[in-house]
């Protein structure tokens, strides 16, 4: 895991140091306005504080040791100092906002989680409902068309489903039944937690506020992922359905529900376990474009930002941290795996 | 020489038959085919100057003056490849005669073609070109950049909505006309689909071959280098590549292709482990053949179906990605393409729906006719993943 941690920013650092120019001149050009001397004075701090100056691979292992929770400690002249376990992160500041990455990530990153927090359950809901009425309905009218539509919905792109939904439903020419942008109206943020009657009326609290704000990026996000999740629960559920232990636990007059949903849903799980690894990747991706659709500040939205704006420890904090999530969704499905079958044991 | 002949067909001939019986197949190839007539006769089919036209007995063939040198070489290159496919050739043979004759056509072209530099559509609505004896004019009579000034086009006309010309679908804000503009982008989908995949299927074979074969350390390296390409969400990865280097197309389809061979190497890792110790692999290795030759004359052909899948839905997914890119504002800045034109939609001022509903539906169209072909190309070389799958 740490390795493959690593192997990421390396990559990402390749890519931005073969960039044509360098770093050092990228993150410059905005500053158009300075003058000379601000110019050069900005570039001498630049060059202290990430080591600009230095060639590619010497700043690759000083901006390691930045970000490193462990290693040297740098003074402010960028002079290396004795090592330390107890120095803490520091991810740079951002050149585009002149703010810590650190703290801009602290404020994008639940976002992101939120967003794709409530889409995961929704996703799996609706796929394992699906997958299963079209594999014991199997060859059946709702099964073909499922099958059908669910490889349509999966390649319906999510920028084409979020315009969309946007110029329909949040659209004062069509229905202006959702908001536009954002995910909390201004005056919710006042508001008490939970909808309840006021002395004005109904107020709808933070809560449905958010939720109402919620349904179209949610929406746009998840269709592509129960598409997919769909087809998979349908083969893994046609799978096991045949089985012996389940013919088995028919012959020993079980009822049906029960052997479905005790017996073959549960050894049924594993492949979709497999996918949720994965998924997350492809959310985040997703997310990137639904972001930049509904206007919502989230991760993705920051990304599109920082490359566009070529900030460079945005970009790479960022890019990180995604691996890093990524990882993390891998490991919690290991965990899931031992949940879901008692077989599989990880010494 | 004898010569062996063998009665039935072949397993190429068998998956062929197998993949064609479907609806969906024939609807996705039917898209495809329309998607390729549409990109090879893009300049004949939506242009704002006659196809042919006769002024004082001479007759004149404007558009082929105003022919670009990638408009010709898409022709040349289109016909030869037709010409192969009437030819028996095998298909090496075939794709290298191809590769040949498309360099071929590319230096002619960039020899003999000097088109003007300057194209002022509205001369062609002048009287220069309308006071003729007789016309022919292409289907849709304004080239994509044809903002119809002199016509005083408002622009943002839903289809059919305006008086005095005709837009099937519309018209951008600037006045261009979206099925126009839609004809031309289908090129620069096509050539990103086949080409940038075509990059990753070239990475993901030679890496996922040499680790298969080779297993062990190599094996070791080259999965951490898989990992490191598949933790990262492509999009991200793509946005940094696109960001830091420049955004012409062809940049475009290496940073594609480069950033997803993973998926391909995996395939070809997975299919080389099974088959490094079959004994015809072991003889060829025993009679000294060259790495190349056991790698890709030997093993690769016997690897090669769930490749080809997986390159389906590849090229898909290479449509969307540059798709997503210029939607993002990161694509091809002075070619029109799809992505391009749904993020004009988000961006107007009001919300239009013919310019999302129209390159948003070209996009889709592709992806799924894509997608379609890969899924029935998967059940006819695996049965057990089939729709069928699950019946004893």
């Amino acid at each position: 895991m740490i390795p493959t941690l690593l192997g990421i920013t390396v990559l990402v650092f390749t890519v931005m140091a073969m960039s044509p120019g360098g770093i050092s001149a990228q993150t410059l050009v905005g500053g158009m306005d300075m003058k000379p001397q601000e110019k050069q004075a900005l570039l001498n701090y630049y060059n202290k504080r990430y080591g600009l100056d230095k060639p590619a691979p010497l700043q690759y292992l000083h901006w390691l040791n930045n970000v490193l929770p462990i290693g040297f400690v740098m003074d402010e002249q960028g002079n290396q100092g004795e090592f330390s376990f107890t120095k803490g992160m520091d991810l740079g500041t951002s050149f585009q906002y002149g703010r810590p990455v650190a703290d801009i990530l602290a404020e994008r990153i639940p976002i992101t989680l939120l967003l794709n927090l409530v889409t995961i359950p929704v996703t799996y809901l609706i796929a394992i409902f699906v997958g299963m009425k079209s594999a014991t309905h199997r060859g059946g009218r709702f099964d073909v068309g499922m099958g059908m539509s669910m490889l349509a919905l999966w390649s319906i792109p999510t920028m084409l489903a979020g315009v969309l939904l946007l110029g329909f439903f949040a659209n004062i020419q069509h229905f202006q039944w959702f908001p536009t942008s954002g995910i909390s109206s201004r005056e919710a943020l006042d508001m008490p937690f939970l909808p309840h009657w006021g002395a004005t009326g109904f107020v709808r609290g933070f809560l449905l506020d958010r939720l109402w704000h919620l349904v179209l990026p949610v929406l746009c996000l998840s269709y592509g992922g129960f598409a997919a999740l769909a087809k998979l629960t349908r083969t893994s559920i046609l799978e096991n359905l045949h089985s012996d232990y389940a013919r088995t636990a028919r012959a020993k007059g079980l009822a049906e529900q029960e052997v479905l949903w005790r017996h073959v849903f549960r050894n049924s799980l594993l492949p979709l376990i497999t996918i949720s690894a994965g998924l997350l990747p492809s959310l985040l991706a997703g997310s990137l474009i639904v972001e930049h659709i509904f206007s919502i500040d989230g991760m993705g939205q920051l990304a599109v930002e920082a490359v566009k704006g070529r900030d460079r420890e945005l970009v790479l904090s960022i890019t990180w941290v995604s691996g890093f999530l990524t990882l993390i969704g891998y490991l919690l499905a290991d965990f899931c795996y031992t949940l879901a079958d008692p077989r599989v044991s990880y010494d | 020489m004898i010569k062996v002949m063998l009665r039935g067909e072949s397993y190429a001939a068998r998956v062929w038959r197998k993949t064609r019986n479907g609806v969906g197949v024939e609807v996705g190839l039917a898209w495809i085919a329309l998607l390729v007539f549409a990109a090879v006769f893009a300049p004949f089919l939506a242009n704002s100057m006659p196809l042919l036209m006769s002024k004082d007995g001479i007759i004149s063939a404007p558009v082929l003056h105003y022919l670009s040198v990638e408009d010709a070489w898409v022709l040349a290159s289109f016909f030869i490849a037709l010409l192969l496919y009437k030819l028996k050739l095998s298909i090496g043979q075939r794709i290298s005669l191809f590769l040949c004759g498309a360099m071929i056509a590319a230096i002619l072209v960039n020899l003999l073609i000097n088109p003007p530099k300057l194209v002022i559509y509205d001369e062609f609505r002048s009287p220069a070109y309308t006071q003729v004896d007789w016309r022919i004019m292409p289907p849709i009579p304004y080239a994509p950049t044809d903002y119809l000034r002199d016509l005083a086009s408002k622009g943002l006309e839903a289809p059919f909505e305006s008086t005095g010309h005709l837009h099937l679908m519309g018209t951008e804000e600037n006045g261009a006309d979206v099925l126009s503009r839609m004809i031309h982008a289908s090129r620069i989908a096509l050539s990103i689909g086949l080409i940038a995949s075509g990059i990753a299927l070239f990475i993901g074979v030679i890496v996922g071959g040499l680790m298969g074969y080779f297993s062990g350390l190599t094996d070791m390296l080259g999965m951490r280098l898989v990992e490191i390409f598949e933790d990262i969400p492509t999009l991200f990865l793509l946005l940094t590549f696109v960001a830091f280097f420049g955004r012409s197309l062809y940049m475009m389809m290496v940073i594609i292709g480069i950033t997803s061979w993973s998926g391909y190497a995996r395939y070809v890792r997975t299919e080389f482990l099974k088959l490094r110790k079959q004994d015809y692999v072991q003889a060829a290795v025993a009679s000294g053949l060259p790495l190349s030759s056991i790698l890709f004359r030997h093993m690769l052909p016997n690897g090669i179906a769930p490749l080809l899948v997986a390159l389906s839905f590849g090229i898909a997914g290479a449509i969307l990605s540059e798709a997503t890119l210029s939607f993002l504002g990161l694509g091809v800045v002075d070619a029109p393409s799809w992505g391009q034109m749904l993020d004009q939609a988000v961006k107007s001022s009001s919300f239009n729906w013919w310019m999302a509903v129209f390159p948003g539906g070209a996009i889709f169209m592709t992806v799924f006719a894509y997608n379609l072909i890969g899924e029935a190309f998967r059940d006819a070389i695996d049965p057990k993943l089939s729709d069928d799958a699950g019946t004893e």
